[in-house]
């Protein structure tokens, strides 16, 4: 979903910038505010992970592949505040040594992936309530995981949707259904990797899901 | 940090062992974009290591491997220093 320099109005670009440097320092000032100097490693450590996910791109069908993201499972992990910081780190390595998504875009793409997929915590916040069953919980990281696709898939289509090159190509009428259509599915790929491996990760490890502990309104806690 | 460890020595064993069973096909957005017969135009920047490929080698399995391993460096690094900069220094 990382979009490349070229594909945005120049215009779009500046505004998505603007949104995500807004966005970023709320994400900014909450870290600052609650996330403890012992869950650094953990952050670098998942950061790193996503990374590496995102390398590995899993065929859906027709031709086309989809990859983690990992919003939702750094949500998980981090909190929402963390896991933008998160995942903007690894789009910025990305842009900047292997030029995946463009430098233009990046503003969009933050928004996109970071801001929507770390937003996804208050989906899961929402969907588990104050249930503490597992069954529920592993349903609402799978919905919200989902969504974070689905939704940072419609930003994305509009936002080239209206953009020149693929006004020209149909516009919003065009890009909506399509973006819709391939990341409805890929969108269950991450759904699927998410709640396994917050499962996983809460039968072997369940210190290390801070932004698990978050959901059911406990701080976070010192482990390290 | 003993776990952290252990889940980057996992994390790396499991890109070696994935990277056989990876897709290169386009992804949603590439695919949508070749669709409509749109190409993406010359890069802004094209990056130190452009579409994870390097010039002393052209192994597809290498190449990636090597972009996963410095890119896991890199961005272990990166998080590493702005959470310590960022993080609250006490706990409540």
């Amino acid at each position: 979903m990382h979009i490349p320099d070229g594909f945005l109005h120049p215009y779009l670009c500046v505004l998505m910038y603007f949104i995500s440097l807004v966005s970023l320092s709320w994400a900014w000032r909450g870290v600052r505010r609650t996330f403890p100097r012992s869950l650094v490693p953990v952050l670098a450590v998942s950061s790193a992970f996503v990374f590496v996910a995102q390398l590995l791109n899993f065929p859906i069908v027709h031709g086309t592949s989809g990859h983690l993201v990992g919003g939702t499972f750094l949500a998980m992990l981090l909190g929402p505040h963390a896991a933008v910081i998160s995942i903007s780190i690894v789009l910025l390595i990305q842009a900047i040594f292997f030029a995946d998504g463009g430098i233009s875009t990046f503003g969009a793409n933050i928004f996109n992936m970071a801001v929507i997929g770390g937003l996804s915590f208050y989906i899961v916040k929402l969907l588990s309530g104050s249930s503490s069953g597992q069954k529920r919980l592993s349903a609402s990281v799978f919905m919200a995981s989902w969504f974070s696709i689905v939704l940072g898939a419609l930003a994305c289509a509009i936002q080239i949707g209206v953009s020149p090159i693929f006004a020209s190509a149909g516009g919003v009428m065009v890009t909506v259904p399509a973006m819709l259509f391939w990341h409805i599915i890929i969108g269950i790929g991450e759904a699927a990797i998410t709640t396994s491996l917050v499962s996983q990760l809460s039968r072997f490890s369940p210190t290390v899901l801070s932004g698990l502990s978050m959901v059911r309104g406990i701080a976070y806690e010192r482990r390290y | 940090m003993k776990g952290g460890t252990k889940a980057i020595i996992l994390i790396i064993i499991g890109l070696a062992v994935l990277i056989p069973f990876t897709s290169t096909h386009p992804d949603g957005l590439e695919k949508v974009a070749e669709s409509l017969g749109i190409e993406e135009s010359e890069p802004i920047w094209s990056g130190l290591m452009p579409d994870y490929t390097f010039h002393f080698t052209e192994n597809p399995y290498l190449t990636k491997l090597i972009s996963g391993l410095i890119g896991l460096f890199l961005v272990f690094s990166v998080a590493w220093g702005i959470g310590w900069a960022t993080a609250r220094k006490n706990h409540v």
